[in-house]
């Protein structure tokens, strides 16, 4: 916990929520507090204080435990949670690549209350789509794909902690007789009222792991062993559990018969045993042969893959940051563990002068530490102490995660600033477009509509369009940062 | 030029070089250009003044003016030179700096062992240097420190550095020009074993190459002035490995062999923006002069 998370967790709320509960979060990821220090410390009224707790406590991003009065409840944000709200859109794109758009619906209306009911989801969903449909089919087909999202374990059963494990992901009873007649303006009790499902973020998790592991490989060697090394996660989860840091054994003829099957990457079957071969022989120790028997099988080791790409990641950060001759460096640092200055100049061929200004840099940074060693038999020679330098893994990840912070803080607060100066222009758009959206929608079209269109005029569409890529190519850092956040975290989580 | 006359032409200069030797030796007090005519009249004259100015280059001819006529003398480079003309302070200074053959010795050095004081050492050191007996030569090692040598010695790379300096300047440059041609040469045998095709396990191995193909390679390409090791080119690919573009393994005869690699990753999300890469990131806030609503950097990468 930072200050400079603080900011970003402030930032975030705003955004989605506004002032009240901005202010709400802020205090209580300062300190867990009562509602009644909320309602002090923030000068917010009572009510409100409460609303925004429920907000917040709805979306999983605060909780609450009994005082030790034993009166009063204590609200706690959910730090993580606030900042899984940035990784939303890569939820929702992962969903519609793996089902389709209306799955990608129900995902969406759970991802924006935070947590529903499965007759509430496709209500919801069904308001959406139901244009040009036959009601009661759509409703019996989101309930299946609800159903399967289930299964597929995305979403899960808000816990009480009296619930069975296996409970968290049985299906709901959905009456769709009851729903429809909701749905036609009656009132009735939902069959499945009171069971509130919500997304559940450790199996988007493990997708967006598998998935950065393959683009990794694929990257790495080619797309053959992209494809291999996605089959074989695929066939990592038949008998592991997901977060495992070394996989059980996957029989390797298991991999090739799914391969023969989906008949993909011919390349790939054909050499199969090589391209096994290639992947268990490159030094990085993604995956190890641990048993001869049919055909042999393979640990994937997932603790070993995110140590080698969260090096790279911060290699890369070096390069960026400085230049090719720090990451050299750098580099150099990593693969002797300790290592004196002379040494350093003479393996890097960089010039002395150089050479010593970027280990000034990199220490300066942190990037490097030093690590003093004084001669143990001072009677030897001159009393000369070595000078040593050492990287220290677990600081450098703290302070580019205090970067990615940072530079998130600043993104986001250039974006909002960006959209602040131009609101006049904005909303002036957004009200022309309601406004000819509703004309078109009452069978108007031609002159009356492009009359109001032309209100816009062209230097300000200009100006329109500048500001909508600088928007969109904001968000879109905000998502890269998040990906950096993403390598990170996977790799303390294995740690 | 058809090969017969290039063939002559090379044999006109090895004789006229065996001619001048012959005759200088003759004559210890020195030869002029007029004997020279006479005695190897059959050698065109362009010939021979080529031969003499590359006699003189080597140290094998020495100059000198006598009566405003021009002579050459023979030195015999196996003959050690005897300090003529000088007293025994330079005898033995001299003595001291050929002990220490073409890795040189320090000034305090000379001193220590020659038991002259300062003032009487640097004359003696100035005359024999005006002679041509020693020569003084910096070391790379400590940028200020002069080493004394004989004149006629090659230092050793210890004190030159080798071949990556040029007058004790670390030559970064060349340095950097070869580390792109390595990488290039592995690059383009990765990429010619991926043509040639055949099963994957195939391709990676022919993307191997020893350090000797690099030196090859180098070699050939001709951008060197100077003649580069084997265990140079080592070094240099070296560094390329530490640039995570190739990686290093052993054969069965324990070489190394390289081989051209990519990344897992691209630069990662953060360093993709102004703020990731920002030297002013400390400083940069929400009030204040720096800040993320103003900041330039921010502007120029928004507008790109
Ligand atoms: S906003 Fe500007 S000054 Fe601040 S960190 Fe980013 S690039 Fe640097």
């Amino acid at each position: 916990m930072s200050a400079q998370q603080g900011l970003v967790v402030r930032l975030i709320l705003l955004e989605r929520f506004g002032d009240i509960v901005a202010n709400v979060g802020e205090i209580i990821f300062q300190n867990p507090n009562s509602l009644y220090h909320i309602a002090k410390s923030t000068k917010v009224p009572l009510g409100k204080v409460k609303e925004a707790l429920s907000i917040l406590i709805k979306h999983n991003l605060a909780s609450f435990k009994l005082n030790v009065d034993g009166i009063t409840a204590v609200y706690t944000l959910n730090i993580k949670n606030v900042f899984l709200m940035l990784r939303f859109p890569k939820f929702i794109n992962l969903i519609k690549t793996k089902f389709d758009e209306e799955v990608e619906i129900l995902v969406e209306e759970i991802l924006l209350k935070g947590c529903l009911t499965g007759s509430e989801v496709i209500l919801k969903a069904t308001a959406r789509l139901q244009e040009n449909k036959n009601i009661s089919v759509l409703i019996q087909q989101l309930k299946d794909k609800f159903a399967s999202l289930v299964t597929a374990k995305y979403v899960i059963k808000l816990s009480t902690p009296t619930m069975k494990e296996e409970d968290l992901f049985a299906l709901p009873n959905i009456d769709l007789k009851k729903l429809l007649i909701v749905l036609n303006g009656g009132s009735e009790t939902l069959s499945d009222a009171g069971v509130y499902w919500t997304i559940n973020f450790d199996r988007f998790h493990q997708d967006l792991r598998d998935q950065l592991i393959v683009n990794a490989v694929t990257n790495k060697f080619d797309e053959n062993i992209g494809e291999l090394m996605r089959i074989l996660l695929q066939q990592m989860y038949v008998r592991t559990a997901p977060w495992v840091p070394s996989s059980n054994p996957v029989p390797i003829l298991e991999v090739k018969e799914i391969l023969k099957k989906r008949n993909t990457h011919s390349q790939l079957i054909t050499h199969f045993e090589q391209y096994v071969n290639i992947l268990e022989q490159d030094s990085t120790g993604i995956i190890r042969k641990v048993g001869e028997a049919s055909g042999g099988s393979y640990q994937i080791e997932m603790k070993h893959i995110f140590n080698q790409l969260v090096w790279e990641t911060i290699e890369h950060i070096v390069n960026e940051k400085f230049d090719s001759k720090a990451s050299r460096i750098f580099r150099l640092v990593r693969s002797r563990h300790y290592i004196e200055p002379e040494q350093i100049q003479n393996l890097v061929m960089i010039p002395a002068k150089e050479a010593k200004r970027i280990l000034y840099q990199l220490l300066e940074e942190n990037f490097l530490v030093v690590n003093e060693l004084k001669r143990s038999a001072p009677n030897l020679g001159p009393n000369k102490s070595f000078t040593l330098f050492h990287i220290r893994l677990d600081q450098i990840i703290r302070n580019i995660m205090e970067l990615c912070y940072k530079s998130l803080y600043n993104i986001m607060t250039r974006r909002q600033h960006e959209k602040y100066l131009n609101k006049r222009l904005i909303d002036k758009k957004q009200r022309v477009d309601t406004i000819t959206h509703g004309m078109r929608v009452q069978g108007i079209s031609g002159d009356p509509v492009l009359d109001i269109e032309e209100m816009i005029t062209p230097p300000e569409t200009e100006i329109l369009n500048r500001i909508g890529k600088m928007l969109q190519k904001l968000s879109l850092t905000e998502l890269q940062i998040d990906d950096t956040m993403f390598s990170l975290e996977m790799y303390l989580m294995y740690d | 030029m058809s090969k017969s006359e290039s063939e002559s032409r090379e044999n006109n200069e090895i004789e006229s070089e065996n001619r001048i030797l012959e005759l200088a030796k003759s004559k210890p007090n020195g030869i002029s250009n007029n004997d020279i005519k006479t005695e190897i009249s059959n050698i065109p004259p362009e010939v021979w003044t080529k031969t003499v100015n590359k006699l003189l280059k080597t140290g094998v001819l020495e100059l000198f003016k006598d009566k405003g006529v021009l002579l050459y003398k023979y030195k015999d480079p196996s003959k050690k030179t005897e300090v003529k003309g000088s007293d025994n302070e330079e005898k033995i200074v001299y003595k001291i700096i050929e002990e220490a053959g073409n890795k040189g010795i320090w000034i305090r050095d000379i001193r220590f062992k020659s038991n002259l004081n300062m003032t009487q050492l640097n004359k003696v050191l100035k005359s024999l240097e005006t002679k041509k007996f020693i020569k003084a030569v910096k070391s790379v090692a400590a940028s200020k420190k002069k080493v004394y040598m004989l004149y006629n010695l090659e230092p050793d790379s210890s004190v030159t550095g080798g071949a990556w300096y040029q007058d004790q300047d670390f030559e970064s440059e060349f340095v950097d020009i070869l580390n792109q041609q390595c990488f290039r040469f592995l690059e383009g045998k990765r990429e010619s074993a991926i043509k040639l095709g055949g099963g994957p396990l195939m391709c990676r191995n022919r993307s191997y190459v020893t350090t000797t193909d690099v030196h090859k390679f180098i070699s050939e390409l001709g951008i060197s002035k100077v003649q580069l090791s084997v265990d140079d080119i080592e070094s240099i690919l070296y560094t390329v490995v530490l640039d995570n573009k190739a990686e290093r393994t052993v054969n069965s005869n324990g070489e190394y062999l390289y081989r051209a690699i990519k990344p897992f990753l691209d630069p990662p999300g953060v360093v993709r923006t102004t703020c990731g890469i920002c030297p002013i990131v400390d400083r940069c806030g929400d009030s204040g002069l720096i800040n993320p609503k103003s900041c330039k950097y921010l502007t120029s990468w928004l507008n790109d």
